[in-house]
């Protein structure tokens, strides 16, 4: 426990030591010291615990009416721990490429990375915190640095707005959670998980449900579940790449962290929760991947494919509840399993996809798909990066993104003898998985083959070259994680075994070692087979590329046809690629078309513009300005000295509180 | 593991692409009335090509020669798991159906990036096509093997098709799942009414337009894998339709596979002199039949099993 108190100390030392007058560099070096030195603290017990030590307790006395403060390290928090800190120690460094232009002005980058500290204390809380208050604080350390960074552009009006929409959206949030922690305190009279999972798992019904749903609202807004993600894609579009990254990648895992905790406090769920959050999940992900395709705005495609991703790791996790309430043990390793793993697997590719954005960004000044083009002679590494990050995101061998959706896929298509309507519908699942799988295959192929292939499509914009090594190098750290993982999976497996051990505690001993081992078996070969085929791709391709008695090809222009460009706007373009696709899902997919025809003898300004916007969003906007609308009219015509609307007010609110209270208490005593 | 059937897996696996290839091209001259090339001319074709030197694109990345021959590894990779002959494939583990699926998915994402590699409008034209497209195809896929799982309770793709001839209700659901497959095949293998490898117009091109630029010993990869997944296509229905099973009676489950592959080439290729491309717009809906066809099977084994 010291160790991680040392952590948290120095972290906030840190902080507060960037903030100090001194020359940017010096702060900026501070703050990753600080993040590096504290992140090996903290290793030296999350390592230790995640592969099988016992937990780690510790207390703090406070005052009335908290109380003591009580920490706890177990094998879930520390894994999410254990890639959470060095990845945000990755994000300093990679700032200090991003944010190169700005250590010579007199804007103050200390409130950056003292920002990014704070990012790394609220982890160390949320992923221990066993008292709720320390909980909720770190939770609330989290959402309100993350907003702070999301602004570091706050001249612009657009950012501001983003980060505003963020900040609300998270608070709202925060009031489901806060119900649900209101709700199990009246009950337990206690502020501790342990005591709220006691209390749930011994008393299963109606207000266990409720909770389950408001904290399932709860998370599912912090993680940007659909239909609650529409913050995110602005979010993310604003803030400076590794800020995106973080928060895609790592910070709002910490909705899935808690997620997986309140399942693992509820002892056995009911069999309609594991179905609830497949469905829940599958929605997420389908409608997530749908938005990717029609983005024009890198950034903003990835970010929706974040809520494609905890999607699929929320399919996992439903078959984990599932397994739970049905007790079939290889249910529960392979969903929460393959759910957790790729937690993991999503932190490596989806950090490593926007930090390409990012230098896209750095060099261009623009992620706009349909302004680039032909960057990957120019900028070889980033494109290298980008496309193995697009492959494992598109869960495809020999990455990893293939070793995780592989495991849900074993989950879904299970051996065991469940009932053969659930195999049907499990069936029906692994269907739009796949789905899902061909749709982000396809968003990715359109952004990469947009963006790096083909010719530059706009040419005031500066000439493309590779980004600073500060931003070169955490992109290719995390390219190599995502290789790793997908060829030995069975390193994130070792990882992953801990928290699902926990998961499966009220089985017997032997059979969790069995299905474990069972999983690593079926990642073992997975490993084996992607290792053969990248081998032998590599292999192949360096035989008939590279090798002495290789043909040398002859250079000449591409076919001619349609393609003798005049300009090489001409070229297809990421709206001409999408359009026929989307056009199919036009409900879900609101494309606003602005246009003005050319027209007369001589046209002259004449424009198409199409826009994908996010349908929640819309309606949410429209849904708000009418209810602001008809609350004006109906108080325009209420006469307020009307007595009798008084008195029916007073009693509406009367019957209001009587249900609650029987809502709440059962029946009055 | 059953070394001698192996071999003969891979036997068929190799020469299967050539002799499909020249069985549809003989069944479309028969019905216009002409000779048509031999059977094996594509491995002519094939092998004169490996032997041009390569013209590749100026705008070209080194992606897009790569490219080619991850195409082809993924097809030869995928086949080591697709139980052409019925209850038997060379690699055969649980739930490799889902490695086959993502390895075809990793070939038709490299083969689209090689398309986009050229910068030609019509590659991207036909990279669109083949991507969106394909996310209507993938499910299908899916909810068969999830209609054989549950069917059987097996978990590998070779238990998966084999043991589905002794559930009671395979003959009602083999006819929706041949005609899901046979959908399959024609999109996957780009024939007719989805895709017209005949065709010399780019405008209504998917994947010959993807592979334009291509030329020399990558041409004849992208041409050999494309064969190939014709061939493991046609694998799965034979071995669908097929009742003998191998591994209890080689001679005959073989033999009937390979006369069942050459009558899916002849249908393949009937289906292609009589009907004419499907426009882009219904090519989904016609994908879409697949994807029903599959449910309703799901539907007739959750009512078989309800007693109904």
């Amino acid at each position: 426990m010291n160790q991680l108190i040392l952590a948290v100390l120095i972290l906030m030392l840190g902080a507060g030591l960037c903030l100090l007058p001194i020359r940017n560099a010096t702060r900026a070096g501070i703050g990753l010291v600080s993040q590096a030195v504290a992140t090996l603290v903290a290793w030296s017990v999350v390592i230790p615990v995640l592969l099988g030590a016992p937990d780690i307790t510790g207390e703090m006395p406070w005052a009335y009416p908290i109380g003591d403060l009580h920490f706890r390290l177990d094998a879930l928090g520390a894994f999410f721990l254990s890639w959470s800190l060095p990845m945000t120690f990755l994000g300093g460094v990679y700032a200090v490429g991003y944010m190169d232009k700005y250590f010579s002005t007199s804007r103050h980058l200390g409130v950056h990375f003292a920002l990014l500290n704070m990012i790394s204390v609220s982890f160390l809380l949320v992923y221990t915190g066993e008292h709720t208050v320390t909980f909720l604080f770190g939770w609330e350390i989290a959402a309100l640095a993350a907003w702070l960074l999301v602004i570091w552009d706050y001249p612009n009006e657009k950012v501001r707005f983003a980060g505003f929409n963020y900040l609300v959206s998270t608070h709202i949030g925060l009031i489901f959670l806060v119900a649900a922690v209101m709700i199990l305190y009246t009950r337990t009279h206690s502020w501790f998980l342990d005591d709220f999972g006691d209390w749930m798992s011994r008393n299963p019904g109606t207000l266990r449900n409720t909770v389950f749903l408001l904290l399932v609202t709860s998370f599912g807004l912090k993680s940007a579940f659909f239909p609650f993600h529409s913050w995110l894609p602005r979010a993310h579009a604003a803030a400076p790449a590794h800020v995106s990254a973080l928060m895609s990648g790592v910070i709002h895992k910490a909705g899935l962290y808690a997620l997986v905790r309140f399942i693992l406090l509820l002892g056995k769920p009911d069999e309609w929760m594991g179905w609830f959050l497949i469905v829940f999940s599958v929605i997420s992900a389908l409608v997530g991947g749908l938005y990717t395709v029609g983005q024009r705005d890198l950034k903003r495609l990835l970010g929706y494919s974040s809520t494609e991703n905890v999607g699929i790791a929320g399919i996992g996790f439903g078959i984990g509840c599932l397994g739970l309430s049905w007790d079939v043990p290889a249910l529960v390793a392979l969903g929460f399993g393959g759910g957790l793993l790729h937690v993991l697997n999503h932190a490596f590719f989806k950090c490593q996809l926007f930090y390409a954005a990012g230098c896209v960004y750095q060099v261009k000044h623009v992620v706009d798909l349909e302004r680039l083009g032909g960057l990957a002679k120019l900028m070889p590494i980033t494109a290298i990066c980008f496309i193995v990050g697009g492959i494992a995101i598109s869960a495809l061998p020999p990455f990893n993104g293939f070793a995780s959706e592989f495991m849900i896929y074993s989950g879904l298509f299970t051996g065991e003898s469940i009932g053969v309507w659930a195999k049907l519908t499990l069936g029906l699942v692994a269907a739009a998985l796949a789905f899902v799988g061909a749709v982000s295959a396809l968003s990715i192929t359109r952004a990469f083959g947009v963006i790096f292939l083909g010719n530059s499509r706009d040419s005031s914009l500066p000439e493309g070259r590779e980004a600073s090594r500060w931003m070169l190098l955490p992109m290719g750290i995390h390219a190599v994680g995502t290789i790793m993982l997908g060829v030995v999976p069975v390193l994130g497996l070792a990882m992953v075994a801990g928290p699902t051990a926990l998961l499966m505690r009220t089985m017997p001993v032997g059979v969790v070692a069995v299905n474990l081992q069972s999983t690593v078996e079926i990642l073992t070969r997975i490993g084996l087979i992607s290792g053969a085929l990248a081998l032998s791709i590599g292999l192949v391709v360096w035989w008939r590329l590279k090798s002495k008695n290789a043909p040398q090809p002859m250079l000449n222009a591409t076919w001619g046809c349609g393609y003798g460009a005049p300009t090489p706007r001409m070229q297809y373009t990421g709206a001409s690629f999408s359009t026929d696709f989307a056009a199919r899902f036009k409900n879900i997919m609101v494309l606003i078309k602005r246009k003005k025809a050319p027209a007369g003898y001589f046209p002259d300004d004449s424009y198409v513009i199409t826009d994908c916007v996010d349908s929640v969003e819309r309606r949410l906007y429209s849904v708000i300005s009418h209810g602001d609308e008809t609350a004006t009219d109906l108080s325009r015509k209420m006469q307020e000295d009307d007595p009798r609307l008084a008195f029916s007010a007073g009693l509406a609110a009367l019957v209001v509180i009587a249900a609650l209270v029987l809502l709440a208490e059962g029946v009055l005593p | 593991m059953n070394i001698g059937l192996a071999l003969i897996h891979w036997a068929i696996v190799l020469s299967m692409p050539i002799m499909l290839v020249g069985l549809v091209n003989r069944t479309k001259s028969w019905w216009v009335g002409r000779k048509g090339p031999r059977l094996i001319q594509s491995a002519y074709d094939l092998w004169r090509l490996l032997g041009k030197r390569p013209v590749v694109s100026t705008t070209a990345s080194p992606l897009f020669r790569a490219g080619a021959y991850v195409v082809l590894l993924c097809g030869l990779l995928a086949a080591s798991m697709i139980p052409l002959l019925g209850q038997f494939a060379p690699l055969q583990f649980s739930h490799d159906f889902v490695v086959v699926a993502y390895t075809l998915g990793l070939a038709r994402i490299v083969l689209m990036i090689s398309a986009m590699d050229v910068g030609s409008s019509f590659e991207g034209m036909g990279a669109a096509r083949e991507a969106s497209f394909a996310t209507f195809a993938e499910p299908a896929l899916f909810l068969l093997i999830g209609t054989a799982s549950a069917a059987t309770g097996m978990t590998s793709f070779a238990d998966l098709i084999g043991h589905l001839h002794n559930t009671p209700h395979y003959a009602i659901i083999v006819v929706p799942l041949t005609i899901a497959l046979l959908i399959l095949l024609q999109a996957e293998a780009a024939r007719i009414p989805v895709d017209d490898p005949m065709t010399h117009l780019e405008l209504t091109m998917i994947h010959e337009v993807m592979i334009l630029d291509h030329s020399g010993p990558e041409l004849a990869a992208m041409q050999y894998a494309a064969a190939l997944k014709m061939t493991l296509y046609a694998g799965l229905i034979a071995a669908l339709i097929n009742p003998f099973n191998p591994l209890t009676d080689p001679v005959a489950g073989v033999l009937v596979s390979l006369a069942l592959m050459l009558i899916v080439a002849v249908i393949v290729g009937c289906i292609e002199s009589l009907s004419a491309r499907l426009p882009m717009r219904w090519v989904p809906a016609y994908l879409l039949i697949a994807s029903m066809a599959a449910l309703g099977s799901m539907l007739v084994i959750g009512l078989g099993a309800s007693g109904v």
